[in-house]
């Protein structure tokens, strides 16, 4: 990769670092089986990593069913890659040990380093980076490391990850985050190619990884969670080259202003570390969220819906202020919801319970018990309108409570047709060509209600093994796509 | 440049306001007609030259505050005016000034800022936002790192709350983008090249006929 050979004095190979044919776990202890070192080594076994495994601890004897060896040396094998969990003091000679095996990086969980802000932390992290120039690289310390669902290479607390690969990257400071992003993709549907924890980040940080996953092909998203930046000048033009060709979500942490710096402008007074960073994300054409929520919609929309400028949409479902609330919102997003064409609106009436439907957009389809059949020829019918580019469809599940009790149901799940509604939705997005997102809120929570939960989560499972996006609330979908409208819109 | 040079060497901690617009308009930025003068019957002269109306200014590199020391004048339309300001500029009790800027007036009603700071992450950025007291009542700016581009330039001027100041408004002509763009290049370029200009403050960047002018502009030196 002879990219890597601009931004660093040593030449990196990513490759055995996130595809590794073999791994050492250093700190791996039979004595205690809830130590980070066991955890993570219990973590690959579990994830099913591909790799070679190989414990280590000084005092050799087995793990599980593994050998353990006494030290890094004494592996009869090439390393490729190795994850440290020994004490802080340790660490340097460790990861010496691991260069002199030649491996190409280490993982680095242990803390103890510049984060305690004590002079012997500051010293052993100086030493770090020092090992790291000479030939290694460092991921860390401080950190949750890497997963890597392709090499099945995973996070200490990450033992249930998933082995889907799929588009998004990220890339954060923070593991406890990287631990949170990776369980809810699993369950919003969110496929990940990478996810990149790197702690203190001793060697490398942001602005190599984003360059990396930049010309990483299985990455066609990268999502970023910073705090502070190393390098202002190259990760400014890092994240301009990276978000010219693949969308950069970016959630910054730590926004705060200036407050009483020391300046004699107006302009030096007004340029607030919070106005800077909004203002260079905007000039980078990153897309900025506030939070994890939105930065996991984000991440979800701009993997699933086709890259285009969206502008029109419909918005369908069941109540008439749904609509107008709907309408309300999209403006403030800079969608439309543009009323449909005569001959449309009389078609889509045809299949929708009357009286009580309205289709002129947004599309009331009356009550929330419409067949899924239905569901689908509206959608059909309401994609001819060219400047139809999206369709939100709504479902109130709660609503087939009551149906459930009245017919004497055994449970909700003989009365609500939800495959066959995932189904028709399906069908509709391949007939169309024009992507469905779905909103599935839960306005009914209570703990007797449990099973429309259950419900709810089964649904959209089923949604989401078939590709199509399914979010909580409207808002959270129209904010969503008008990330990826904006994006494409620049770009 | 020798403006900033000989400020240094003098041991200024800013340009005066008619260094500072000499110092911009050799990168092209438009700055209003202004001479300094030290008598009154040439500023009488140089009132003459510019056309009237004029501005007078008590000038020297630490009156940053002329407003607040009343050392300025404004709306001047004949020689009597002109005499009665310099006067009345040159005797301030408290401030002793020895020079005088003669300054075109510019009735421009919108007030736009222009602006460079130096982020301690991303060095040097550019401000544009509104100008005059609006811009710390408002805080409706925007920076962009430099170096810009021209289509930075123009996403600039679109992503402050209050665009629409940059078009027709009230039978005034449109702001010319082209030429605004030009000067917040021409800014990031200025913060790329002068390490010693710490800070750069135009403010108000008034709109006559169309065309962007710089009435006021502050260079801060970094003294090292």
């Amino acid at each position: 990769m002879a990219w890597a050979k601009e931004t660093s004095a040593v030449s990196t190979d990513f490759n055995r670092i996130f595809y590794p044919e073999s791994i050492a776990v250093v700190g791996v202890s039979a004595d205690n089986p809830v130590s980070f070192g066991s955890l993570i080594f219990k973590a690959l076994v579990s994830m099913q990593c591909e790799s070679r495994l190989y414990p280590v601890n000084p005092k050799g004897g087995t793990f599980g069913d593994f050998d353990v060896y006494k030290s890094v040396e004494e592996i009869p094998d090439e390393i490729d890659f190795a994850i440290v969990s020994v004490a802080a003091p340790l660490v340097p000679e460790t990861i010496e040990a691991c260069r002199l095996k030649g491996a190409a990086g280490v993982e680095i969980i242990s803390a103890g380093f510049k984060e305690t802000g004590e002079p012997e932390g500051i010293a052993l992290e100086e030493e770090i980076k020092k090992i790291a120039r000479k030939g290694i690289r460092v991921i860390g310390p401080n950190c949750f490391g890497i997963y890597c669902p392709e090499s099945g290479l995973t996070m200490a607390p990450g033992p249930d990850f998933s082995r889907e690969s799929g588009p998004v990257a990220f890339l954060a400071q923070s593991g406890g985050m990287s631990v949170d992003f990776a369980q809810m993709g699993k369950w919003m549907g969110i496929r990940f190619s990478k996810i990149i924890s790197f702690g203190n980040g001793a060697d490398l940080r942001e602005t190599e990884l984003l360059e990396y996953l930049g010309n990483d092909p299985e990455t066609e998203v990268i999502a970023l969670y910073i705090e502070g930046i190393d390098n202002g000048r190259k990760f400014f033009t890092t994240l301009k080259d990276v978000a010219a060709r693949k969308p950069v979500i970016v959630y910054k942490g730590g926004l705060s202003e200036a407050g009483n710096r020391a300046v004699t402008s107006h302009t030096a007074s007004m340029g607030g570390s919070r106005i800077i960073w909004n203002s260079l994300l905007r000039q980078c054409n990153a897309i900025q969220v506030h939070g994890l929520q939105e930065m996991a919609q984000a991440s979800l929309a701009f993997s699933l819906l086709p890259p285009r400028e969206y502008k029109g949409i419909t918005v369908v479902g069941g109540g008439g202020a749904l609509g107008v609330s709907a309408c309300d919102a999209a403006e403030s997003f800079n969608l439309e919801i543009p009323t449909l064409k005569d001959d449309i609106v009389e078609e889509i009436l045809s299949v929708l319970p009357r009286p009580g439907s309205s289709a002129t957009n947004p599309i009331d389809s009356a009550n929330p018990f419409v067949a899924p059949g239905a569901i689908k020829s509206t959608l059909i019918s309401a994609a001819r309108d060219p400047r139809v580019e999206l369709q939100i469809l709504t479902q109130l599940l709660y609503h087939f409570k009551s149906i459930a009790t009245l017919s004497g149901a055994p449970s909700l799940r003989h009365v609500i047709p939800y495959k066959k509604m995932a189904d028709a939705v399906k069908e509709a997005v391949d007939i169309t060509d024009k992507p469905v997102i779905i909103v599935l809120p839960n306005l009914k929570q209570e703990l007797e209600s449990m099973e429309i939960e259950e419900v709810t989560r089964e649904t959209r499972a089923l949604f989401v093994e078939r590709g199509i996006p399914v979010l909580d609330s409207l808002n959270d979908a129209l904010r969503a796509i008008s990330h990826v409208a904006s994006y494409y819109k620049k770009r | 440049m020798n403006i900033i040079e000989d400020a240094l060497k003098r041991g200024a901690a800013t340009l005066s306001e008619y260094e500072s617009k000499l110092f911009l308009a050799g990168f092209g930025i438009p700055v209003t007609r202004e001479k300094i003068v030290t008598a009154e019957n040439d500023a009488v002269a140089v009132a003459e030259e510019i056309g009237y109306p004029v501005v007078l200014k008590g000038s020297g590199d630490e009156l940053s505050h002329k407003t607040e020391l009343g050392i300025i004048a404004l709306d001047l339309r004949d020689e009597k005016d002109v005499r009665a300001a310099y006067a009345k500029i040159t005797s301030h009790k408290d401030v002793p000034v020895k020079e005088v800027l003669v300054q075109q007036m510019i009735k421009g009603e919108r007030e736009l800022v222009v602006g460079l700071t130096r982020d301690a992450q991303f060095g040097p950025c550019v401000m544009f936002g509104l100008g005059g007291i609006f811009t710390e009542i408002l805080e409706d700016v925007a920076f962009r790192v430099a170096p810009l581009t021209r289509e930075d330039a123009m996403d600039m001027m679109d992503s402050i709350r209050g665009k629409k100041i940059l078009d027709a408004v009230r039978r005034k002509p449109p702001v010319d983008r082209e030429v605004l763009a030009d000067m917040l290049i021409a800014i990031g370029e200025i913060g790329l090249t002068y390490d010693r200009v710490k800070e750069i403050d135009i403010n108000p960047l008034k709109i006559l006929d169309g065309k962007p002018i710089a009435v006021d502009a502050l260079v801060v030196l970094d003294k090292g």
